[in-house]
């Protein structure tokens, strides 16, 4: 091909459509990229080295016998070992933040994605290259969540791995808020309902800020909804007995009654036991994508009445 | 006047200060910030004048009336009841909305305050009118200043009426020690200080960055950082009291801030406690002669609620006086 | 293919029930080709139009068909450059011109995007942060160009601009115009501006259309008449007439040879469009609306 036909005929260019609109987002939005990967490394980083704790800390909790017996170590050598907290205090830090990953990414895609760029108009000047507003969107946001999905679930994979057989006096309760969501996917669905709230709050309000804060309520509302009626979300196990009743460690407890009847006590226990770990999950992995695709069609629907 | 008057003499000028022009005109700029604001002031203050009168009441009639009270509580009184519930949901309102208010108040300091006024032009906008830059950000750091303080101590005020009234039975959930992080804060004045240490970091991060999400951003970062700092700090404040006990005696009183615990050798070296668990005569083996632990009792609460006052109130000076230096070296402005 | 670039029936767009509508009733065809001045005092509703011929607004009523179809449909075909120039401030030129490369695979002139942002002695490594407003109409100008547009649409387009950059940037815009049969619409309210450079008139009052069509037709259809005061200006549509003393001074668009006594002028341009918001209950003249009608 000479340099006249190639002047002569730009519509004849091999058409990278999508890929050019990838690199457009990812041009546009570089220092989220960067500091969303270095955090991906500071926290992989931060898992291996756990892991390779894991096996000390183990040993700091083990049971132990004074004097030693053959079976069991000294305990002034586990007391002696102080590996069980610096891992406990790094697993629960690594959990916290794992479990509130929906708050950073909600208010960047209330103010920087979707917010800033249409209140200073470069998202018409977006919308005025061949690329339409729907398309403009869908890239938006199939980008991040592309990458919100890998990462965060990498780093749940990582974090699984990283609290070993998980015992609950080093790395907490299987049902803790922040345990729960960190070591399964809703911890992918929470971060990816933030940031279908983000762009839609963004989309509504078109001010940088305000969309901000708005992203940031609407995350915490959502998160401190389902924080609160998790156990709920799965029909809880029942049990009765007369007299005391002792329900195993992993039972998540939902509901304690003594009634007195004919002289004995009657206690009724309602708890999810650890099994309920994945239907629990799942019922709320469920309801957060609900929420996400609710909250992505109605971010089309805004933009496509606001648009011919 | 009639209205000839009026028409006659424009050149005389309305006897308004100008420092009452530029407040009005602050308020009016950030209207959304100030409803907001109030807003947050009437729900915090509900929530814990509700849990104080009707909601405390309710929780401790359902406690009694579910044998709580008695000398043997049943396994469920771990769990709270529905009005045991509420009553807690009320003050975690109240106390989670006091708490956020350094982390509001740097965002929006640093975002809408003076990021997005240097952002999009309209703080030289302000620079021309008739006040000068300095006038601008003094009256951009005082109104909110005023309004905070208010607002806050009133909340902290009826916090503290809260937790000196909160039956010991109800927080059995969460009973809440004077010294723990997120009680001492909002007991006394350290919540309004940090209040004003947060807009003055904000305004300060949002001037040297003039971009609005980024200073927003930074801004959070540094109060979060501050808040985190000024915890690990806080028993170093004010000095210490020991207290010296033998190997055989009882521990030390519960209502105090432990800082420290050790051994004590017979020469009264400070080692740490050796890893015995219990094996008899440990410790003396070791050469142990007394346990010691440095505390804090409840009278040192208001020595370090005012020496951390102090510090935020001197970081927010030094920010805001970096924040006028800068500003001045910028624009040149003299007044 | 349509020999009409731009063609608008009963246009009208509010923006909120209680406010006066920004666009009401407009109705007029722009040809292909045409280079058009779109004028107006301020708030006569010309960013509103041309956010509508953009595909960025959805009329409130009526239609606007740009390149024989709907903004949407012909997006890939038209560029815009918006009143405040937004870009984004983070890139560097050169990024930018590379945003409009990745947008635009299939139309891409990185040739002429970059000859038009060195004219301007640009280094493409400044970040768009860094420009001055004139600086970033150039840079905005050029992702414009680049796209290969056959209908440019700008809006208050040389406002910033420094008179040498100003006389440049039109040079470069009608070459590159006449080179590519471009249809351009640019808004101003400068009308000494475009009376070299246009060859098409749409002036817009209160979200209506005043005067729309070629220009040297509608110059044609006006006479600048002087005569003495008191003299009857029957049956002659008036524009405006004023009286100095004895001095009668009136634009009219004549129905017939001129009466005793009268001297008609051909008017300028800016004396036309003067006249024009001088008066504003004036009846319209649309020497393109009946083209349309057809």
């Amino acid at each position: 091909m000479t340099a006249l036909t190639a002047a002569t005929t730009p519509a004849a260019r091999p058409v990278r459509h999508r890929g050019g609109l990838l690199r457009a987002v990812a041009r546009t939005h570089r220092t989220a990229l960067v500091l969303w990967l270095s955090a991906l490394a500071a926290a992989t980083a931060a898992l291996i080295w756990l892991h390779s704790l894991g096996d000390e800390a183990r040993d700091g909790m083990s049971a132990c016998a004074t004097p030693p017996t053959d079976r069991l170590p000294s305990c002034a050598a586990v007391e002696a070992i102080t590996a069980d907290e610096t891992y406990a205090n790094g697993i629960a830090v690594l959990a916290t933040v794992l479990s509130w990953v929906m708050f950073p990414v909600a208010a960047w895609a209330g103010g920087a994605l979707v917010g800033r760029e249409l209140e200073s108009g470069t998202a018409r000047l977006a919308w005025t290259q061949s690329v339409g507003p729907l398309r403009w969107l869908a890239v938006k946001l199939a980008v991040p969540a592309v990458l919100l999905t890998a990462g965060t679930g990498t780093l749940v994979l990582l974090n699984r791995w990283a609290r070993g057989d998980g015992d609950p006096d080093l790395v907490g309760d299987w049902y803790y808020p922040d345990a729960f969501v960190s070591t399964g996917p809703v911890a992918v669905a929470y971060a990816l309902a933030g940031l279908a709230l983000g762009a839609l709050a963004g989309l509504l309000w078109r001010r940088a800020l305000p969309a901000t804060g708005v992203a940031l309520a609407a995350a915490l509302l959502v998160h401190s909804v389902l924080e609160r009626h998790r156990e709920d979300l799965w029909p809880a196990v029942t049990r009765t007995e007369a007299g005391s009743l002792e329900l195993p460690r992993s039972a998540f407890q939902v509901a304690w009654a003594d009634t007195p009847r004919h002289g004995v006590t009657l206690t009724r226990a309602t708890f999810h036991p650890e099994s309920h770990f994945w239907p629990l999950q799942s019922m709320e992995t469920g309801l957060l994508l609900a929420v996400t695709a609710a909250a992505t069609a109605t971010a089309c629907l805004v933009l496509n009445r606001r648009l011919p | 006047m009639t209205a000839l008057d009026t028409l006659t003499t424009p050149a005389v000028p309305r006897r308004t200060s100008p420092s009452r022009g530029l407040v009005l005109a602050m308020l009016r700029l950030h209207r959304s910030a100030l409803l907001f604001w109030l807003g947050l002031v009437v729900v915090a203050a509900g929530a814990l004048l509700w849990a104080m009168g009707p909601g405390a009441d309710a929780a401790w009639t359902e406690y009694t009336d579910t044998g709580c009270d008695l000398s043997h509580p049943n396994l469920g009184c771990d769990i709270p009841g529905p009005a045991n519930s509420r009553y807690q949901t009320a003050v975690a309102v109240g106390i989670g909305l006091i708490r956020l208010l350094p982390l509001l108040t740097g965002a929006w300091a640093a975002g809408a305050l003076i990021g997005r006024e240097l952002e999009n032009g309209t703080a030289q906008l302000a620079w021309t009118q008739s006040v000068g830059p300095l006038r601008w950000l003094a009256a951009k750091l005082a109104v909110p200043a005023v309004l905070l303080m208010a607002g806050t101590l009133t909340l902290t005020l009826l916090h503290r009426m809260l937790w000196s009234s909160d039956l010991a039975p109800l927080g059995v959930m969460s009973w809440r020690a004077w010294y723990d992080d997120g009680t001492f804060e909002i007991n006394g004045t350290i919540a309004a200080a940090q209040a004003l240490a947060a807009l003055a970091i904000g305004v300060l991060v949002g001037l040297l960055l003039r971009r609005t999400l980024p200073a927003l951003g930074v801004a959070v970062l540094a109060v979060v950082s501050l808040v985190y700092v000024l915890d690990e700090v806080r028993p170093h404040l004010w000095p210490v009291k020991t207290a010296v006990r033998g190997l055989e005696d009882g521990t030390a009183g519960s209502d105090s801030m432990i800082v420290e615990t050790g051994a004590l050798t017979a020469s009264g070296a400070r080692v740490p406690i050796p890893s015995c668990s219990g094996e008899p005569g440990c410790d003396a083996r070791n050469g142990i002669t007394h346990y010691y632990a440095d505390y804090h009792p409840a009278s040192h609460f208001w020595p370090l609620q005012l020496m951390e006052t102090g510090l935020l109130l001197a970081v927010a000076a030094l920010a805001a006086a970096t924040a006028f230096v800068l500003l001045r070296r910028r624009t040149g402005a003299a007044v | 293919m349509t020999d009409t670039a731009i063609e608008a029936a009963g246009l009208g767009r509010r923006f909120g029930r209680r406010r006066a509508p920004a666009l009401d009733g407009c109705a007029f065809r722009l040809p292909m080709g045409r280079v058009c001045a779109l004028t107006g005092p301020n708030g006569a509703g010309k960013s509103t139009l041309l956010a509508l011929a953009a595909g960025l607004l959805r009329p409130t009523e009526g239609t606007v068909t740009v390149l024989g179809t709907t903004p949407a449909a012909a997006r890939e075909r038209l560029a815009y450059v918006a009143q405040n120039k937004p870009l984004y401030p983070q890139l560097t030129i050169a990024g930018t011109l590379r945003l409009g490369r990745d947008l635009n695979p299939r139309r891409w002139d990185a040739r002429t995007a970059e000859r038009i942002v060195e004219e301007g002695d640009l280094d493409p490594g400044t970040k768009i942060r860094a420009l001055s407003g004139g600086q970033r109409t150039r840079v905005a100008l050029a992702l414009a160009l680049g796209k290969r547009p056959e209908l440019l649409l700008l809006d208050e387009p040389m406002a910033d601009l420094d008179p040498l950059a100003r006389h440049q940037l039109t040079a470069t815009l009608m070459a590159d115009a006449a080179d590519h049969g471009t249809t351009v619409v640019m808004s101003s309210h400068v009308v000494a501006e475009l009376e070299g450079s246009c060859d098409h008139l749409l002036l817009l009052g209160s979200g209506r259309v005043r005067l729309a069509g070629p220009l040297d037709e509608l110059l044609a259809a006006h006479t600048l008449v002087t005569g003495r005061a008191g003299d009857a200006l029957d049956p002659h549509t008036v524009v405006e007439s004023r009286t100095t003393g004895r001095q009668l001074t009136a634009l009219v668009r004549p129905a017939g040879p001129l009466g005793d006594g009268l001297h008609g002028d051909r008017p300028s341009l800016e004396e036309v469009v003067l006249a024009h918001l001088r008066a504003p209950d004036a009846p319209p003249l649309l020497l393109d609306a009946r083209e349309a009608a057809v």
